[in-house]
């Protein structure tokens, strides 16, 4: 009874190690598949990100600006910088922060 | 008494059976232990696969982290000869994909050998293509390639890396060793398909990603700045054109054009020539700009003060047996009026009155006849001869800008220096170099050189300048709504056959700074050779102002005139 007892465990150990062996190279196939995958999706984020960055170009974005909406840069005197009005509006002597306008927006500017 | 049959037979048997492990026996000595070594290294080669692997190359952005450079794995595609049926099948099929010629193709996949590349570091989108049609004896293999998705933009100062990745000019270049990627060689196990089955070693994890560089470079600026020169290029069908942006008050480069520009994703057919950082590299002789800084020698010598007459000669003066002319005739004039005008006789007389040895201390002071130490490779300090060297003119000659070789950037550091209060900043381009995770490793902060002239001469130098803009050579880098300082330069180049000036080749140029009372720019512009016009104050100035006033709009720089608004009452 004792040696049937010692021949089952001697062959379940050969089958955990057998299994062991087994599920390791398993595993490692998985791995394998997994890095693949993330290298897929590591070369689609960098090329999205080369995208953004050609669509985003300057060159690119003045163009459309100019061809597709037709704008074109503020002329000499068109931008000016204006003291925003807390500080002198209601002669506080608090500082006064500056704002951008483009003259066509200014109350009573010309248009 | 003879055996019986089945004894024998028995025997018989036993023998074989003997025999038979006898052979197995002697076959398994023969492969463990006689054969072991070179058994084991074959297996391993069967079993395992040595590949090397290297980190992704370091992105470089601008300043608020627009991407200028970066790294992405592109294919790159081979052949196996000795696996193909029909090699010029294949070369038809790949060759609009490839885009390279059939037969060039062709000629490749007939080679006697049993690997042959034909397209390395494909186009993206090639590289799908390639993909929909798997083909017998054409494989792929992922390869890092360097993308520089603005194009031309910042050329120059970029560089590039080469198809093996190494940086070979440029920021490229100066920062390889912080942008090249970690180089591992890692071991892996495979099976009897050639599948990875698992790494042998830790090796075979991620090797790290190269540190990425932050530049003080603008995107915005940097493109204002290339647009315009481009428009004086077409306009003057000059050979060459340059034009930098400094921070004054700390030496962050702000942009560096050049023209003509290049792309740096398709260099291979260009020469060296075309991808010189002219900025740095090329010296020229600066001409009346130098003017500028000698004012400022005197003023802080005290032999000048701006209300100091001094006389014009009517345009002509003999020195050392040459005749110096002005192109306007002037009597007494104002020290101020003689940089204003641009007068060659008052800036040779302001240089005699510093004398040489002081002059020439002055001028290293500005930084001329040494590099700047930008961090950016291939500069050249210029050329600024020892005062012994000097010949009787030449005192005359580096105070009205002759028989001094300058870069633009040296004269933009030194405009500088009027700039900010009388301090030589160092420029730099680079101002953070950060890991692949980001976290930051360096931080480069700006660096003062040297006190060069006290704060009060500059201030008194920058109101002068003014004058060259609202009254004198500089009128066409006005700036509407603020205050200007700068000085013209037109130098005659040295014609290579002759030796001696020539009478029509020019260098154009501007320095300068805005707003004078504040300065968040400074700029130089050389143009050179123009055909047709050659004044810097016709051809350079006004690139200044174009390029200015949109960089002060873009920095929401205010204006010296502001507008006031009535408060608006909500009423209409």
């Amino acid at each position: 009874m004792k040696k049937l007892l010692a021949v089952l465990i001697g062959v379940c150990l050969v089958f955990v190690f057998v299994w062991e062996r087994v599920d390791m190279v398993r595993l490692g196939y998985h791995i394998e598949r997994l890095k693949h995958e993330k290298i897929l999706l590591e070369r689609e984020r960098d090329e999205l990100r080369v995208k953004v960055a050609t669509l985003s170009a300057p060159d690119r974005i003045a163009k459309v600006a100019a061809d597709k909406f037709g704008m074109t840069l503020p002329q000499p005197g068109q931008v000016v910088m204006v003291q925003s009005g807390p500080a002198e509006w209601s002669g506080a002597s608090r500082q006064a922060s500056e704002v951008r306008l483009a003259k066509a927006d200014v109350p009573g500017g010309r248009r | 008494m003879a055996g019986s049959p089945s004894r024998t037979r028995r025997f018989v048997l036993l023998l074989v059976l003997l025999c038979g492990f006898g052979v197995v026996l002697f076959r398994l000595v023969s492969l463990q232990v006689l054969q072991a070594a070179e058994l084991t290294v074959k297996a391993d080669r069967q079993h395992q696969k040595t590949v090397s692997l290297e980190g992704a190359r370091g992105t470089i952005v601008d300043r608020h982290g627009k991407v200028l450079a970066m790294n992405m794995d592109v294919p790159s595609v081979f052949g196996v000869p000795t696996a193909l049926d029909s090699p010029a099948q294949t070369a038809r099929t790949l060759s609009p994909v490839l885009r390279v010629r059939a037969s060039e193709l062709e000629k490749k996949l007939r080679q006697d050998r049993s690997f042959v590349w034909l397209a390395r570091k494909l186009d993206p989108e090639q590289g799908h293509r390639l993909e929909q049609m798997p083909m017998e004896g054409i494989g792929t293999v992922l390869e890092g390639r360097r993308f520089y998705p603005k194009g031309p933009l910042l050329a120059h100062v970029l560089g590039f890396a080469g198809m093996d990745g190494a940086g070979l000019e440029g920021l490229e270049r100066r920062y390889e060793s912080h942008l090249h990627g970690e180089k591992r060689v890692a071991v892996l196990q495979r099976d009897a398909l050639g599948r990875i089955v698992f790494p042998k070693d830790e090796a075979a994890q991620s090797p790290a990603s190269g540190h990425s560089l932050t530049l003080t470079i603008d995107e915005v600026i940097q493109y204002v700045a290339e647009k315009e020169l481009e428009e004086a290029m077409n306009k003057t069908r000059a050979k060459a054109g340059t034009v930098i942006v400094l921070d004054p008050q700390t030496g962050a480069l702000l942009a560096l054009a050049i023209s003509p520009r290049f792309d740096p994703n398709s260099v291979a057919a260009l020469t060296p020539g075309r991808w010189r950082n002219r900025a740095l590299t090329d010296a020229y002789e600066p001409g009346s700009t130098m003017k500028a800084i000698v004012a400022a020698a005197a003023l802080e010598e005290k032999v000048m003060k701006p209300g100091t007459m001094v006389f014009g000669e009517n345009g002509r003066m003999t020195i050392a047996n040459t005749v110096i002319h002005d192109h306007e005739k002037l009597g007494w004039v104002t020290f101020a009026q003689v940089i204003q005008k641009s007068s060659n006789i008052g800036a040779a007389k302001t240089g005699m009155a510093l004398g040489d040895q002081r002059l020439y201390r002055y001028l290293q002071a500005f930084g001329f006849g040494q590099r700047t130490e930008i961090d950016l490779p291939g500069e050249a300090g210029g050329l600024l001869r020892d005062p012994k060297d000097w010949g009787r003119r030449s005192l005359a000659s580096i105070s009205m800008g002759q028989e001094i070789g300058v870069t633009p950037m040296q004269m933009v550091s030194a405009i500088s220096v009027l700039a900010n209060g009388g301090i030589l900043m160092k420029p730099y381009v680079v101002s953070e170099v950060r890991d692949a995770q980001g976290q930051l490793l360096k931080q480069i902060d700006p660096q003062v050189k040297r006190r060069v002239i006290s704060a009060e001469t500059a201030r008194t130098v920058t109101s002068i300048l003014e004058g060259v803009v609202t009254d004198g050579t500089g009128a066409k880098a006005a700036i509407p709504g603020f205050r200007v300082a700068g000085k013209t330069g037109t130098a005659q180049k040295i014609d290579p056959r002759t030796g001696t000036y020539s009478a029509t080749q020019f260098v154009g140029s501007f320095v300068g700074f805005v707003p004078a009372d504040n300065p968040r720019l400074a700029m130089i512009v050389v143009i050179d050779e123009p055909q047709g016009e050659s004044f810097g104050g016709l051809v350079a100035a006004p690139v200044f102002r174009r390029v200015g006033e949109q960089v002060l709009n873009y920095l929401g720089v205010s204006s010296n005139e502001p507008v006031k608004l009535a408060m608006a009452t909500g009423r209409r």
